[in-house]
């Protein structure tokens, strides 16, 4: 084993574990993509392979098909609890992307899992975001108040020094908990190969184009790229100028102030 | 008179880029709090009219409206000129193309290259006809929407946040021993990652000692008024 790969791997263990321990009814949220994947396959690692809280599925139901098939498939394979978060309300009110990106994502992912957090009273959720994915995630901590709104207050965090993640005593709704954060779209690439991890095929190129971070089908684009294994990925990764979510329409900035610029009149 | 209008010029980063030009001997915010939304064309009507025009100017019709000089502090001007003045000589052709290469910027459809090209091109003509005008008119007021345009894709981006600051500056020294000017914006800009949302103060600044304190942006009508009256005197 890489031991580059094994520190990385035992400090994520170390988290979930932790969390496991200090909340009393955490979950894992699963996008089927790589990161959240490799977050799963960790925590079925943590425990000796059986995962002991709910693994959680946010369906927008805009998804692409590869990744219902991709998630059904690993959920009997791993023996997952798998719990399938939807805004049917929303859904049946007709809401989709062409009522704006930023509202769409709003209403199908954010409200879905507020609700479903309010429900099965969740007070813990583990998520696979790493600090290299975009500037503001570089400011996030492993462990991650939220308030009932999901708000974040980055710039009132408790420091985790000597890898201590202490929880706060009040104020907050429930914990996001990150247990790769420190990793980088090459290592969990590099971990992938090395775990012989399943990866949803989207990830790998068709026709001169391939899916380097899964969304919904009508807010996601390919990137150009000829990269058809997981070893000329890693090699693709290595030397590409592009960022990872450079395909991702939803990037919230973009559809913020794409909502903004609409609401002043200028489209 | 020099009316030098530039779209979403903001106070802090005026001073961010050092721009000593457009901070004349009395520089500061405006307070637009009494409008809803800091929307382009409501304010530079406002400014025109000395009225807050928001309930009068519709979001989905507000690019085509237009003031007549009788509804602005023009009419007290013998001879005046505008240069690309939102509600009042808007060159709707240019502006329509770059909202069409905005749009295209969201819908994967143009490249912000692209879009910064055309600001910049139409900023380039309108700072033609801004000199040229100088010294001929009693008024000469001139749009410049550069840091708005550019700033709504790229505020985050400092090097070409920077290239527009020290380009406004240069007009603001282009003109600043002339007398009566006031360098006026409609709103301030905040950064969104590396975009840029209108902000909610606004900035002014005048080779003359005016006395504000945080003015509202219909204030200046009365001010631009006397000083017509005393040119006629």
């Amino acid at each position: 084993m890489n031991t580059y790969l094994q520190e990385l791997e035992k400090k994520s263990i170390a988290i979930i574990r932790e969390a496991k321990a200090q909340f009393k009814n955490p979950a894992v949220l699963w996008s089927t993509g790589k990161d959240s994947t490799a977050t799963v396959w960790l925590c079925k690692k943590a425990f000796f392979g059986k995962i002991p809280f709910p693994v959680i599925h946010i369906d927008t139901s805009y998804k692409f098909p590869e990744i219902y098939e991709f998630r059904d498939r690993i959920a009997k394979e791993w023996n997952l609890n798998l719990i399938i978060a939807k805004n049917e309300k929303a859904l049946k009110e007709g809401m989709s992307p062409e009522k704006g990106r930023l509202k769409c994502c709003t209403a199908l992912k954010t409200e879905a899992l507020k609700n479903l957090i309010k429900e099965r009273k969740f007070d813990a959720l583990i998520l696979a975001i790493r600090r290299d994915e975009h500037g503001i995630r570089a400011k996030e901590r492993y462990y991650s108040p939220r308030d009932e709104n999901f708000r974040w207050n980055y710039k009132d965090q408790p420091a985790e020094l000597w890898d201590l993640y202490v929880k706060p005593s009040e104020d907050f709704s429930h914990m996001r908990v990150h247990p790769i954060l420190h990793w980088t779209e090459l290592d969990v690439w590099e971990y992938v190969k090395q775990e012989g991890l399943p990866v949803n095929p989207l990830y790998f190129a068709k026709n001169g184009k391939r899916y380097r971070s899964l969304g919904c089908k009508p807010c996601t684009v390919p990137i150009p790229s000829n990269a058809k294994t997981i070893d000329e990925i890693i090699e693709e990764i290595k030397t590409s100028k592009i960022p990872e979510r450079a395909g991702r329409a939803q990037d919230k900035e973009k559809a913020y102030m794409m909502q903004k610029l609409r609401s002043l009149g200028y489209m | 008179m020099i009316i030098l209008a530039l779209d979403a010029l903001d106070l802090k980063m005026v001073k961010k880029f050092n721009c000593k030009n457009l901070m004349q001997k009395e520089y500061g915010q405006t307070d637009i709090s009494d409008f809803t939304q800091p929307r382009t064309v409501v304010l530079w009507a406002s400014f025109l009219t000395g009225k807050n025009m928001e309930k009068q100017i519709p979001i989905k019709t507000q690019w085509n409206f237009q003031l007549s000089p009788e509804q602005t502090f023009l009419k007290y001007f013998e001879k005046y000129k505008t240069i690309d003045v939102p509600a009042f000589s808007f060159k709707q052709q240019n502006h329509a193309t770059e909202r069409k290469l905005l749009k295209g910027y969201f819908e994967d459809k143009a490249t912000i290259e692209e879009y910064d090209e055309i600001i910049w091109r139409n900023h380039e003509e309108n700072k033609k006809e801004f000199f040229e005008a100088i010294g001929k008119f009693n008024l000469v007021m001139g749009y410049f929407n550069l840091a708005d345009a550019i700033g709504h894709l790229s505020f985050g981006i400092t090097e070409k946040m920077a290239e527009v600051y020290n380009e406004l500056d240069s007009i603001a020294k282009e003109i600043k021993n002339l007398d009566n000017i006031l360098i006026i914006s409609d709103h301030g800009m905040k950064a969104v990652g590396r975009y840029g949302d209108h902000s909610e103060n606004g900035f002014y600044s005048s080779n003359h000692n005016l006395g504000l304190h945080i003015p509202k942006i219909t204030s200046f009508y009365e001010l631009i008024r006397k000083v017509a009256e005393n040119e006629h005197a």
